[in-house]
This record gives structure tokens, sequence and C-alpha cells, in this order.
């Protein structure tokens, strides 16, 4: 039907298509899930309602402008139960809730079946559950020929005219009998289909919860056979020139207050929605600027030192303030790039519903700091490993409901999903509080599959048995969380993306995993250091102090060099020893104080070259990718410069132990020393 | 089996001709500089740039078991693309390419196999000279080796972290910072 359409606009009509129904899907899965909490009560949330309401009835008006009646159909169907909602004639009840979970999936499927041009899935069994529980509206069984037609198919209707075509409405009642003989609303739909042009198809509620689906069929002539249609099931109307129905609005028929308005044009808005190609353009023209900035400075002070006879400040201040541009110019792009986690945190409430029915486990999902940041990239990265760990966490983490209640716990189980922005960086965990990781079940497991054991089994070491590939506590792969890669593939996404995983477990209490990630992947504000000829970056929001030592300040302690710091001591790593080469003695050397959320350590480097922003490199080759490296950069030399990780290297003597008890170790003997 | 010719790179390492299908082959340069990549494989000289991309440079010397040399200016590195993976190949010398019909190569006698993995795929002879071709995906699967069968790297660097299951008690980092 949209045959009229250049092709090329159609894909742009398509694309931003899929972008609006993802952005409705998001809404009203968020309103769903604070419908949750109305279940039973008399009278819904109202702002809630309207809120799905809307969301739902946009759906349908965007479905039906791409032609795609079944996702139209099924919004309808929606729109019409929450209508019913609204005007407070049927309460929320936990089968309405999920109906309306149902439809909000499969409208999803639909949509994405749509995009892949697969064979869409079935819809009819669901449309006549949710017309089911709609008000029992007393009217003739025998549907009537509806004139529920709207002001965006009066358009239609208007432009199919002055083709020259007429326009005939159609009703079909499905009904048992017709269903045997093959004949449904999908046989209709095609015959109708071949019979002209099908501008708009609606169901429509009528009786006990029975439907009836609106055509409005433009064709060139009136077909031979239609007076036998009516033997299938379908009534058909011609609709005359001078006919206004939508003024007619007949009975099961009844419009939302505010809602008469079918336009497409939703409200005035300022979003400009963009492709995210384009923003990486812009992202990466922007680093190209900062890398030619920094070359640009570096000459300034090479002809500074020369004393080229030039105005060399002039020169300076040019340069300051086109730092500062740049610096802009790549802070507001970064910005645009950001979108909420909600994106994907609001899926996981259905996730663990969907699981939850089909097991003996009682679940509910918490979400806390939805509204946190992270780059689109990111986003759409993190989507499958944190539905991975969400999965894990209901299948393996947490008990049945018989086996909390054994233990003294509540019978469901909660899984807490939340986010929060640290500095430049963003972490997000997965907790459920179940039964914590069972290590020797763990141990047994690697031993069976023949893998190397670490000599303690601390918490990080766990996590790298749990993320090696293959590994699998369940014998057989179970539907819930997947056949073994799993984890290894949660660990190598996390890591492609600069960012670093870490877990905690308590033995019968709980499993938490932590992704700790860069908010943007392109772009980090770093220190440039040296040692033994190497030339590093060290992202600065790693670093809380910069401090100069002598080498008589150092001393060691259970074989672990450190440095006094405040009131105890803080341990050291030689960036030289990180690179297994011989250090250059040098009286003063400069410490870096490094601080994530697993500890504090000191980098000891030979010197620091300055602060530069750096466009950063993922390493994506397991060749090179090692622990305590997140990336490189080029300073404009095109020479790679690696790019530490402050999180592994504040992890190394405090992470072992639980933290605390190394510390206090060390503080002890430094005060023996 | 089919006569038509494939183009190959050959180059040389230690005094031998190896060759990879020129389709596998992005591009050749001069090798300059590497950033050392601390604990990586040994077989792997550090990183360099290549077309925005940080891309590993695995030295075939050393990843075939023989002692590194001096870069020369003869010295390419050939980046070789396999599964969507680019990896830069540090070879002694490159500077053909060649036709070879598949009816000039043979299969590889089990001898000479199995020294540091299986990454021969064929011999050919061209002229008088004897070419061994590489199977890529084998040289560059390095986790199938032995770490005894590696040669350390030029720096007196410790084994490689798979190999030291210990260093989980203290991190890898530090494990290093308390022997020197």
């Amino acid at each position: 039907m949209s045959s009229i359409v250049l092709p090329e606009l159609q894909r742009e009509l398509l694309d931003d298509f899929y972008a609006e129904c993802e952005e409705h899907l998001r809404h009203i899965r968020d309103a769903l899930i604070s419908l949750e909490h109305s279940i039973g009560k008399a009278q819904a949330d109202s702002k809630v309602i309207e809120e799905l309401f809307r969301n739902f009835h946009s759906f349908k008006g965007i479905s039906a402008i791409v032609g795609l009646s079944p996702a139209e159909e099924l919004a309808h169907a929606t729109e019409e139960f929450l209508r019913d909602l609204t005007q407070g004639k049927v309460s929320i009840s936990a089968k309405g809730l999920d109906l309306l979970m149902a439809a909000t999936q499969k409208l999803e499927q639909i949509v994405s079946a749509f995009r892949a041009q697969q064979p869409l899935p079935a819809h009819d069994a669901l449309l006549r559950q949710i017309a089911g529980i709609c008000e029992k509206k007393v009217i003739a069984q025998a549907a009537p020929v509806s004139s529920s037609v709207d002001a965006g198919h009066n358009i239609k209707i208007d432009e199919a005219r002055s083709r020259g075509l007429l326009v005939w409405q159609c009703t079909f009642v499905p009904t048992k009998e017709l269903d045997e003989r093959g004949v449904n609303v999908t046989s209709v739909r095609a015959h109708l289909g071949k019979a002209g042009e099908i501008l708009s198809a609606v169901p429509r509620v009528f009786g006990e919860g029975k439907i009836a689906f609106d055509f409005l069929v433009a064709m060139r002539e009136t077909p031979a056979d239609i007076m036998t249609w009516e033997s299938d099931g379908v009534r058909v109307h011609l609709m005359d020139q001078d006919q206004a129905p939508l003024k007619t609005a007949g009975p099961g028929t009844k419009r939302m207050e505010g809602a008469e308005d079918n336009s497409p044009f939703i409200a005035p808005s300022h979003v400009v929605r963009v492709d995210l190609n384009r923003l990486d353009d812009l992202m990466r023209i922007t680093g190209e600027l900062v890398i030619q900035r920094s070359r640009f400075e570096d000459q300034i002070s090479q002809s500074a030192r020369r004393s080229v006879s030039m105005d060399v400040r002039t020169l300076q201040e040019v340069n300051l303030a086109l730092g500062r541009s740049v610096k802009e110019l790549r802070e507001a792009i970064m910005r645009v790039r950001l979108v909420s986690v909600a994106e994907i945190f609001a899926r996981m409430p259905f996730v663990v519903r969907d699981l939850a029915r089909e097991s003996s486990k009682k679940a509910r999902i918490e979400l806390k700091g939805q509204q946190t940041e992270l780059d689109k990239y990111l986003i759409e990265r993190l989507k499958d490993p944190l539905l991975h760990l969400v999965r894990n966490a209901f299948s393996h983490g947490i008990e049945t409901a018989e086996e909390r209640i054994a233990v003294g716990k509540p019978s469901e189980a909660t899984i807490l999903l939340s986010a929060s922005a640290r500095g430049d960086s963003v972490i997000i965990q997965v907790r459920d509080d179940g039964r914590g990781i069972d290590r020797n079940e763990v141990l047994k497991r690697a031993v069976s599959l023949g893998m190397q054991i670490p000599q303690t089994l601390d918490e990080a070491g766990l996590l790298r048995i749990l993320c090696s590939p293959g590994f699998s506590t369940r014998d057989s792969a179970d539907r819930a969380s997947g056949r073994g890669v799993g984890m290894a593939v949660v660990n190598d996404t996390v890591r492609e993306l600069g960012g670093s995983i870490s877990l905690e477990t308590e033995n019968g209490r709980s499993t938490q995993f932590t992704l700790r990630l860069p908010l943007t992947l392109a772009i980090a504000e770093t220190f440039i250091v040296s040692a033994a000829g190497q030339l590093c970056a060290i992202p600065q929001n790693f670093v809380t102090e910069v401090l100069q030592v002598t080498e008589e300040q150092i001393k060691i302690i259970n074989q672990v060099e450190v440095v006094p710091y405040r009131s105890g001591v803080l341990p050291i790593i030689r960036l030289s020893s990180f690179f297994h080469l011989p250090g250059t003695a040098r009286p003063r050397m400069t410490l870096l104080v490094l601080r994530s959320e697993r500890g504090s350590s000191g980098l000891m480097v030979e010197q620091v070259h300055g602060q530069r922003e750096v466009v950063v490199r993922a390493i994506r080759d397991p060749l090179v990718q090692v622990p305590g490296i997140v990336g490189a950069t080029e300073l404009g030399d095109g020479r790679p410069v690696l790019i530490l990780d402050g999180a592994v290297l504040t992890s190394g003597p405090v992470r072992p132990h639980s933290t605390g008890e190394l510390e206090q170790q060390l503080i002890r003997s430094a005060a023996h020393n | 089996m089919s006569p038509n010719p494939v183009t190959f790179v050959l180059f040389e390492v230690a005094g031998t001709t190896y060759a990879v299908n020129s389709a596998d082959v992005q591009h050749i340069d001069m090798l300059e500089q590497v950033t050392l990549v601390p604990n990586a494989n040994p077989a792997v000289d550090g990183v360099v740039f290549s077309r925005g991309q940080v891309i590993p440079a695995l030295n075939l010397r050393s990843r075939f078991g023989f002692p590194r040399t001096q870069p020369t200016i003869r010295t390419r590195i050939i980046f070789v693309k396999v599964q969507n993976r680019v990896v830069g190949l540090v070879v002694d010398s490159a500077r053909e390419f060649r036709n070879m019909s598949k009816d000039t190569m043979r299969a590889i006698e089990e001898t000479l196999t199995g020294v540091n993995g299986n990454y021969l795929k064929a011999a050919a002879t061209v002229g008088d000279r004897l070419v061994l071709l590489l199977d890529l995906d084998k040289v560059l699967n390095l986790e199938a080796i032995e770490p005894q069968a590696l040669e350390l790297p030029h720096t007196q660097a410790l084994p490689p972290l798979a190999a030291q299951p210990k260093s989980d008690q203290i991190s890898p980092l530090y494990a290093h910072a308390k022997i020197t």
C-alpha cells in the first residue's frame, strides 16, 4: 500500500518507524512496571493508564502508516481495554496486566519480525483474549457494520477516491466454524488484499468479548463474486461519497476524550533523531581535532624553546582558546550520545516475569538509577551481557520458593539491578539474594573440565573460572541462562568496552556482579607518563594525587613495596616493572596515587609529561588483551601509546585478601619498621 | 584439481620462504615503531596502528621458534585478515607476489610439523625453491601451543601469565614488582 513512496524515502520512513516503536515500547514498559502496584485496586492510577493509552494509540497510528496491520490491530485492542480502565469500568487485574505485557511483547515481536522480513507471529489468540476481558458491552450479537472510521482513514479514503477507486467497508467476524474451513482474519486479509488495496484494518470488540475486523478496501471495480463473500463471514458496504462516517460513531466505539485526533503527529517536539553513525563521524572528527591541537601545542612549545622570533604568547593564547572550544565540542557531542540505562533496565522485569512463570521460583526485580546515562554504543553492546547476568541470577542465583522458606528467607527472591555514575565511570550491578556461588561446586566442575585451578580461590579467581569459555555449572544448558558461553562473552564484551567486572558472593546470601564502564568510549583525560623509555597514558579519573618520593622512602613489607601515605602505607607499582624493564635510578620519582572502588595504589613513574586529552582506541585482539591495559592512543606521531587500566592497577595488593585485612597487616608492619 | 592459479604473497623468515594467500593480506608496511605490550604472548612484539585500529604485531621468527633479530631495512609487517581479526606478521622480508596453481602444492610430511603447532598447510616448489604455505588460523592460534615451546621475549621477562597460575595470590602486576 505504500507503493507510491520512493524506496529510499520508504527506508528512511521505516527507520523512523522502528525508532519510534522502540520509544513507545520503552514508555509502555515503564508504565506497566508502575502499574504492577495498582493490581486489584478499584481505580488504577489514571496517569499511568493515560500514558499507556497514549503510547498504544501512537503505536497504532505509526503501524497503520507503514501498513503493519497486525501491530495496528493489537495496539488498537489494547487501547480499547485501556479506555475501559480509564473510565473505571474494569479494574486492573493480574490477568489484565499479564495481557498488557503479553501484548507489549507481541508488538515487539511483530515489529522485529517485520524488520527482519520474516513471517509475522500470530496474534489472533491474544486479540481475542484482550477482547474477552474488556467491558461486557450489551449490544446486538450480529456485528453491525461499524462506522469506526476515523480522521486518518478519511484522508486515505479521499486519496483513494482521487485515484478513481471505490472504497468498500468490509466487516469480518471470525467464528469457530469459519476457522475450521480455514477462513480467518489472515485469509480474509489476503483475499481482500488481492481484490484491492487495504486502506485500514481495525479490530473491534462487540457483545460478549466477540471481535470483528473492519477493513477499508479500495477497489478499481466491484468484484464479481462480492455477494458470495458474506458466506465467508465478510459483510460489505460501499462507502458513498457523501457519507461522513466519522460523525456517526456507533455503539462500542466510544472514543476517549481528547483522543479523537488520530493525527500521526503526536505533539510538537524539539527532538531530532540522529543516526548513530553520523554521531560516530562527528566523534571521530573531533578526535582528530584533539590530536591536531596537541601537535599544535607541541609545535608552539618547541618554537618557544628555540626562541624563534614570533609572538609565542599570542599563539599560546589562541591555542588555549582552541583547546577550550575543542573540549566543549567534544563534551557536547558526548552528551548527545548519552542515553539512559532505562533502555536496557526496563526490559528486565519482563525477562524475570517470563522466567518466573516457567519455573517454581518466585522473583521480583528492583531497578535503581535508571536515569543514569551512558554512551549509546555502550548501551547497545551491554544489552546481551546484562540480560545474561539477570538470567544467571534467576537460574543459578536464586532458590525455589520452598528452599527459601526453609532457610528463613522470603519466598520471593529479589534481583537488584542498579546503575550509578562515578566520575567518568558508570557502575552497573546485578545482585541477587539467592544462595551465593558454591565454590566447591565450581571447583569440582573446573577440575572435571581439566581447567587450571588457582591456589587460593578468592572471588577474582572464582570469576576467572566462571568466565572461562565453556564453563557452565549446569550439566545441560537450560533455556534461561544459555549455553556455557555466557559469562565468557559477558567478560569479553565488558573488557572490550574498556570496562572491568568483579564478583562478590556470600554463601547462602547473595551474589553480586559489578561492571565498571567508562561513560564514553572515545576520549579520555589522561596523564602522559613514562618509565624505562615507555610512554603510557593513565586516565585522570583514577588519579587522586601526584607525589614526589625518594628511593629511601620505599619500604618492603611482606614482599610488597610500599611508601608511607597519610596515616598508613600505600603499595606501589613501578611502571618499569610492569613492562619488565629495568628502571632508571633517579633521586626523585613521581608517584601517582590511584584510587578506584577496588582499592588504592601508587604508580611510580620516572617522568610525567603532562595532561592530555586522548582518543581511546580499543584493543580487540586477544593476542594483546592483557590485564592492566584498556586501550591505546596516539599523540600525533602515529605510534601507539598504551592506556593503563586504573581499576586493575589498584586491585593488586589489596584485592586478594578481604579488603582491610592486608591493609591492617601492612599498617601493623609499618609501625614495626 | 582445478588448475586455476591463486596469487600468494611470498616472504622470508629465518631463511625459509613462506606464502600466504594474497586475498588474506590487507597491506604490507615497513616496520616502524612498535609499542611494547607487557604480559602479552612472548611471540608478540607489541602493537601498531593500522587504519586507526590497534593491531598486534606477531613476530614470526619468535612464533616459529627462531631467535629474534634486530629489525633491518628489509623487515616488513604483513597485515593479514582472518575471520574479522587483523594481525600484523613481522617477517624478515617480503618482496614477491606469485601465482601458484594448486597442483604444484603437496601435503606436508608429518615430520615437518608438530614443533610449534601444526601451522603449515602445504608445500610448493617454485623454481628450485621450497615454499611453505601457512595456515593462518593456526599461526594465530597461540593458545594451542605449550608455553614451554615458546621462546622468551627479548627482555628478561617472566613466563606469560597463563603459565603462572600461582600469581593468583597476588596480582600479576604485583608479582613482578616483588621480584625486582
